[in-house]
């Protein structure tokens, strides 16, 4: 059996950057650490190829933290969009401007009865703003209402999300993709809170919030027309069709975000386990029949790295994200 | 791979007198129970009641007690809570109570069911050997839930506040950030879930919350605009209260706490009213 020693000494040649936290990696192995049940499942089956790929993942998952303060500084500039976001939309917004530019929509969402829904959800990006001001996260590029331009055209008022504003069905289609954005985005950070617990338990608490917010939305839209997303509120398969915004015809450039928001979601292979090929036919009460591939892309979220959150929400910020 | 204690698994006949003659047949009650017939017992957790062999000779009660002091029993105290939901959604879909639900409920309940169940494999597949062995249900308390839509709904909302209370109140004992990003995958589509059931319920007519507000309500997102969190030992003392497992054949059970850790306050969801 190839020894992954050696393995490594061929890597360390190729990528000496990979090489650098791998060794770290190993010496700590050496030591006696830990090793993650995926990593250690496939050593043990001797399966080199696999174990190497779980290695190069849990390395660089690990050399690439960002501090608890980094976190909090980019949790809390997309908790002033999403706030920024529903205060306009419900005409609260300290800005007029932004508050007069979603009247039309405003209007149909009351008489829809999403109000109340839009209200709720409002209030807790409020409160998260708040909360991650009061535990020390800081407004780096002194964001507030009229730094947003919610066509996505950074400030041309022009964007693709213009129809937002006049169509109920682009309004709910545009917060779904916002909550499902902040959903991954704060999966895609947790692993950089693990040395400060008290505020790693507080973003996941944030982060199922995010997800009940998504979830309800997809629900608005599925009793509004859009039949491609689920009453269950969980999101089917990965790219624009996760968005389920087939019933919009959407322009391109919307597609081409919605793209961006749901990359990777219908990745089915988790701790190195692909869901799809376990032995489910011992199982009773999962019968044959099922569609287990859509039913593997619902049963787990992905996470988004902070460069493709940023690359999903610059449209929307006039200022320019570090 | 063998658990942190060293402990092997190896596969049984799971079954006993009493889990045999509740439903009326065998195949009923696998079906009932989501089961595939077999379980896995760490010899090191083994105890036998001599009540419970009577049918088979090789079933018997098995203890599951979590070591939650390493990432291998936190991952193995989501597995215990994923078998729960699986083998309750799984008699939902089987129940007569199902037959009667809206095309809505239906899709909701067949989604819930293929989620938890996909959950529960992938954590048996992770865990291995290291894996606590398989829960039995309560028949009596799973035939009485899923005798209505009402009841049902109910329970379902629930174990989706609790599964979501769990999994934010476990995260922080993951030591291994690979791990934490599995669990991070699932909370967010259980608190989906609990979205969707409290939306359904919503639908009800239930009193309680204002309307719209339910999928997240007041009585589970605090001011703060925190979700719900509870450790593990308020879990299982909930889980308990359930009565949905049968604990006389598989005692849930802590039996090392986690290593403390800084964290928030405990904060329960409500209990499902009315």
């Amino acid at each position: 059996m190839t020894d992954i020693s050696s393995m490594l000494g061929i890597i360390e040649q190729q990528e000496p950057d990979f090489a650098q936290h791998v060794v770290t990696r190993r010496e700590a192995i050496a030591k006696g650490a830990k090793v993650s049940a995926a990593l250690g499942a496939a050593m043990a089956l001797g399966s080199v190829p696999v174990a190497l790929a779980a290695f190069s993942k849990e390395a660089y998952g690990q050399s690439t933290a960002a501090t608890v303060q980094d976190v909090l500084n980019f949790a809390l500039m997309l908790e002033i969009f999403e706030n920024e976001f529903y205060k306009a939309v419900l005409g609260t917004s300290s800005v007029a401007a932004q508050n007069n530019a979603f009247a039309p929509v405003r209007a149909l969402a009351i008489a829809a009865g999403a109000q109340p829904v839009l209200a709720q959800i409002s209030k807790h990006e409020v409160a998260h703003v708040a909360f991650l001001q009061a535990n020390g996260a800081v407004n780096v590029l002194n964001l507030g209402a009229s730094s947003f331009d919610f066509t996505g055209a950074r400030g041309a008022g022009n964007g693709p999300f213009a129809p937002a504003t006049t169509n109920l069905g682009f309004l709910l289609a545009t917060s779904q993709g916002a909550e499902d954005t902040g959903v991954r985005a704060y999966k895609g950070q947790a692993g950089n809170l693990m040395s400060n617990t008290t505020v790693l338990e507080a973003a996941l608490r944030i982060h199922s919030v995010e997800a009940r917010h998504a979830s309800k939305i997809r629900r608005l839209r599925r009793a509004t027309g859009a039949t491609a997303v689920k009453y269950s509120g969980t999101v089917s398969g990965g790219g624009a069709a996760a968005a389920g915004a087939g019933n919009l015809n959407p322009p391109q450039a919307i597609v081409d975000a919605f793209n961006l928001i749901y990359a990777g979601d219908d990745n089915v292979t988790h701790a190195g386990v692909n869901v799809t090929s376990l032995s489910y036919s011992s199982v009773s009460g999962f019968p044959s029949g099922t569609d287990l591939a859509t039913a593997a892309t619902e049963a787990f979220d992905e996470a988004l790295t902070k460069d493709q959150v940023r690359a999903i929400v610059q449209p929307f910020f006039i200022p320019t994200i570090p | 791979m063998t658990d942190a204690d060293g402990s092997d698994g190896r596969e049984l006949v799971i079954g006993s007198a009493e889990q045999l003659w509740q439903p009326s047949s065998r195949r009923n009650f696998l079906r009932l129970l989501g089961l595939g017939g077999t379980v896995v017992m760490l010899p090191s957790l083994f105890a036998c009641n001599s009540d419970d062999n009577s049918v088979t000779g090789t079933g018997t009660a098995t203890a599951v007690t979590l070591n939650l002091s390493n990432d291998t029993g936190i991952l193995n105290y989501a597995f215990a809570l994923e078998q729960l939901e699986a083998a309750f959604y799984t008699a939902v879909v089987a129940s007569s109570a199902f037959s009667g639900m809206s095309a809505e409920q239906k899709e909701v309940m067949v989604d819930l069911r293929n989620h938890e169940v996909i959950h529960r494999e992938f954590f048996r597949q992770v865990l291995g050997s290291a894996r606590v062995g398989d829960l039995a249900l309560n028949s009596s308390t799973v035939t009485t839930i899923t005798a209505n839509t009402a009841t049902i709904l109910k329970t379902a909302e629930m174990f989706e506040d609790l599964g979501v209370a769990a999994y934010n109140g476990a995260g922080k004992y993951l030591t291994d950030s690979a791990n934490l990003l599995v669990a991070g995958k699932i909370v967010s589509v259980e608190a989906r879930h609990a979205a969707a059931i409290r939306d359904l319920r919503e639908g009800l007519s239930l009193s309680g919350t204002p309307a719209g507000t339910r999928f997240a309500g007041d009585d589970v997102v605090n001011a703060s605009g925190l979700d719900v969190k509870l450790e593990p030992s308020g879990v299982l003392t909930r889980v308990a209260a359930t009565n949905v497992i049968d604990m006389t054949k598989t005692s849930v059970s802590i039996g090392t706490q986690p290593t403390t850790k800084p964290g928030t306050d405990d904060q329960g969801p409500p209990s499902p009213t009315p």
